[in-house]
């Protein structure tokens, strides 16, 4: 077999099965995975569902602390958790760029399955692709994910409230500042992870709870994206204070060097609630107690003193914190 | 301990007795960034005013350069690679005309962003059979590596739009205009890295003006906004460095020497503002074969420096010499923001009205919108 995947993996012929067979089913295989049948059936009863879906395109495809497999995975688990479902099945869709090796290729779709059985969810249906060279970006991924409604309150930016307290279940900004390091054009190097895992262990713990209002993974954006969504939303203003928000000092070295923020910068394992202030103490303590939790922290408050998303700095002193805005 | 060695300089600036109102400005982008990002302008008393000056290598970049770059991006086949900035900074021209490298780019031109001018040898490198132009625009911190570059030796395919400029000629400039508008100055911190503190000495020896050079910690920045008031309450003039971890006396010499050997201080323009004597960069003689001004002579047109000012109500070149606060521009956040930029100091990161605009260091926050506080300027 070549080591790398041409447009006969993508025919529809033996070529494509090998593909199918030696890579995604050897690694996703699971008891509704069907490879033969064109649609799967899902085994539900009694169950209110959620369904979510989503693309991964990003790049580089491997970098430090997971790679486009996982990140696929966690991307789409962490929408579910957050909005208050526990996740239950994925379906994927594969677009694979020529060229790209097999070798690389297996990585990713065995750390997809890795991340999948931790996640506790299940591939249950995939299609696959190959596109010419130059048309794609090694491969990308897009998922569905579908997962049963489990918490008490459906979360919503309509139930919050001025007082309410912003959490974050861990340090800022990890993900983007890993992926700035991977991607060669900056010369830089170091030891950073991206933060990509599922955060289903922390909205699960919350679920019980009243007085949770709304939850989000801050993803693309960051964590200024998301306070921007809930100022917008709500239209009261959002108060975040810089001495309380964790940032590890390597991620702070980077976005000093390239000029960008850690609150614009992504995460993808990490999530923000806004609950009741009755409550907040209450959930940070839950969070610091599960795996990977110890950095989580109170960050922020919503305001009726003005309307605008505002960070108080280190220093004390007050500034806007802007909108992001990707201008290419 | 960085952290507490600022709260250490705040309380002494806040404990200091000022019988007056006192101006200082700084003249670099980063350091507007520093004070605005860490809210310092917030923290302060009434009567001290921060007023970020002529540090934005792009805001200044004449408007015939960037119109050459775009002329030749359309009409050559060339790859033309410029710092990402300088991609949005729009020319006086019609609507209907391309305003910008990325609206070349747009329309097929191959205009590439770079972040390090190192990438303009792999560019060229990698396409052996193009011409590459490198429109190289920037202060004595970007214009050393591309003097560096132009050393090392250049594949013959790469020329150089060279668009460099020196930062204290302007200062000098309004400080000979007879109303500098400020009181006390912030000097550089990385441009004196490049070319030694020593450059500021004038300021002092000539001008009775407080400086002291400052890094881009907010601690290093109060420090730096301490001592000038010391200077001014004590009436003892000294430049005071306190960025000694990076700024040495005599500065980088081997930078020095490249942009000695490979470049002539010359009288130059600075869009908004016009003619400053021995304040820009042109490449030397010997490097004439890859000067993209002589390369490509006949996109020369000496027209457009009647017409090269800032866009219509823009106000740039009054905010670019720290006559008026970015917010007291009409177009300020009005016509002109970040997505639809007028005028190039709200494209640039370095830009004042940018910096601004993403962080606020207004009065007050607590107001509904920013565009009611147009009218409500800091001064």
């Amino acid at each position: 077999m070549s080591n790398k995947i041409t447009l006969s993996h993508g025919n529809g012929g033996k070529h494509m099965r090998r593909l199918i067979e030696d890579v995604f089913a050897k690694h996703l295989s699971n008891d509704l995975l069907n490879t033969e049948s064109d649609a799967a059936l899902l085994p539900i009863q009694n169950q209110q569902l959620m369904t979510t879906v989503d693309g991964f395109t990003v790049q580089p495809i491997l970098f430090p602390g997971g790679n486009i497999g996982s990140l696929c995975i966690h991307g789409t688990v962490n929408d579910l958790a957050v909005s208050g479902a526990i996740p239950k099945f994925i379906t994927l869709g594969v677009i694979i760029e020529e060229g790209l090796s097999f070798d690389t290729l297996d990585k990713v779709v065995k750390t997809m399955a890795e991340a999948a059985n931790e996640a506790g969810v299940k591939i249950v249906c995939g299609d696959t692709k190959v596109v010419p060279r130059g048309q794609g970006s090694e491969v990308y991924f897009t998922t569905t994910g579908i997962g049963y409604k489990t918490s008490v309150v459906d979360y919503s930016t309509k139930l919050i409230k001025p007082s309410d307290k912003i959490l974050i279940s861990g340090s800022i900004g990890d993900h983007g500042a890993a992926i700035m390091l991977a991607r060669e054009q900056f010369g830089l190097s170091g030891n950073l992870k991206s933060d990509s895992a599922n955060v289903i262990s922390f909205c699960q713990s919350v679920y019980e709870l009243e007085g949770v209002r709304f939850m989000r993974d801050p993803t693309r954006g960051g964590i200024a994206s998301v306070l921007h969504e809930l100022n917008q939303a709500t239209g009261y203003g959002i108060q975040m204070n810089e001495a309380d928000a964790p940032v590890h000092d390597e991620v702070t070295t980077i976005c000093d060097m390239l000029g960008y923020e850690p609150y614009y910068l992504a995460n993808e394992g990490r999530v923000v609630a806004v609950v009741d202030a009755s409550v907040a103490e209450q959930v940070l303590a839950i969070w610091k107690d599960i795996d990977h939790g110890e950095n989580a922290a109170i960050i922020g408050e919503v305001t009726e003193q003005h309307q605008q998303v505002v960070l108080q700095t280190e220093l004390g002193g007050e500034r806007i914190m802007h909108e992001f805005m990707n201008l290419g | 301990m960085s952290l507490n060695n600022a709260k250490h300089w705040l309380q002494k600036i806040n404990d200091l007795e000022l019988p007056e109102k006192i101006k200082i400005m700084n003249v670099c982008g980063g350091h507007e960034r520093t004070i605005s990002n860490a809210g310092i302008r917030s923290l302060l008393p009434e009567n001290i005013e921060l007023i970020p000056g002529p540090g934005c290598p792009v805001c200044i970049c004449p408007e015939e350069d960037i119109f050459l770059a775009i002329q030749l991006a359309l009409n050559e086949d060339v790859i033309l690679i410029a710092f990402g900035d300088m991609l949005r900074v729009p020319v006086n021209v019609s609507k209907k005309e391309v305003r910008t490298l990325e609206q070349a780019r747009a329309n097929g031109a191959d205009v590439r962003p770079i972040a390090s001018p190192r990438e303009a040898i792999s560019i060229a490198n990698d396409n052996r059979d193009k011409k590459i132009i490198f429109f190289a625009a920037g202060f004595e911190t970007t214009t050393a590596p591309v003097a560096a570059m132009i050393a090392e030796g250049l594949p013959d395919n790469l020329f150089i739009l060279l668009s460099g400029r020196l930062t204290w000629p302007a200062v000098a400039m309004l400080l000979e205009s007879g109303e500098p508008g400020f009181d006390a100055l912030v000097a550089p911190g990385h441009v004196s890295t490049v070319m030694g503190p020593e450059e500021w000495q004038f300021v002092i020896d000539k001008h009775h003006i407080p400086t002291a050079i400052a890094g881009f910690e907010a601690e290093s920045m109060l420090a730096a906004l301490y001592s000038v008031l010391r200077q001014k309450l004590d009436g003892r003039l000294f430049l005071d460095n306190c960025y000694q971890e990076v700024v040495h006396d005599g500065g980088n010499k081997t930078a020095q020497r490249y942009l000695n050997e490979t470049m002539d201080v010359t009288d130059n323009n600075w869009r908004g503002i016009g003619i400053i004597p021995k304040s820009g960069f042109s490449l030397s003689q010997q490097y004439a074969a890859h000067d993209a001004r002589l390369v490509f002579k006949d996109y020369s047109d000496d027209s457009r420096r009647r017409i090269g000012e800032m866009p219509a109500g823009c106000d740039c070149a009054k905010v670019v010499l720290g006559k008026i606060y970015p917010d007291q521009c009409r177009l300020y956040g009005t016509a002109c923001q970040p997505e639809t930029p007028i005028g190039p100091c709200m494209v640039s990161d370095e830009g004042a009205c940018h910096i601004w605009w993403n962080t606020a260091p207004r009065k007050s926050i607590k107001q509904k919108s920013v565009s009611t506080q147009v009218e409500e300027s800091v001064v």
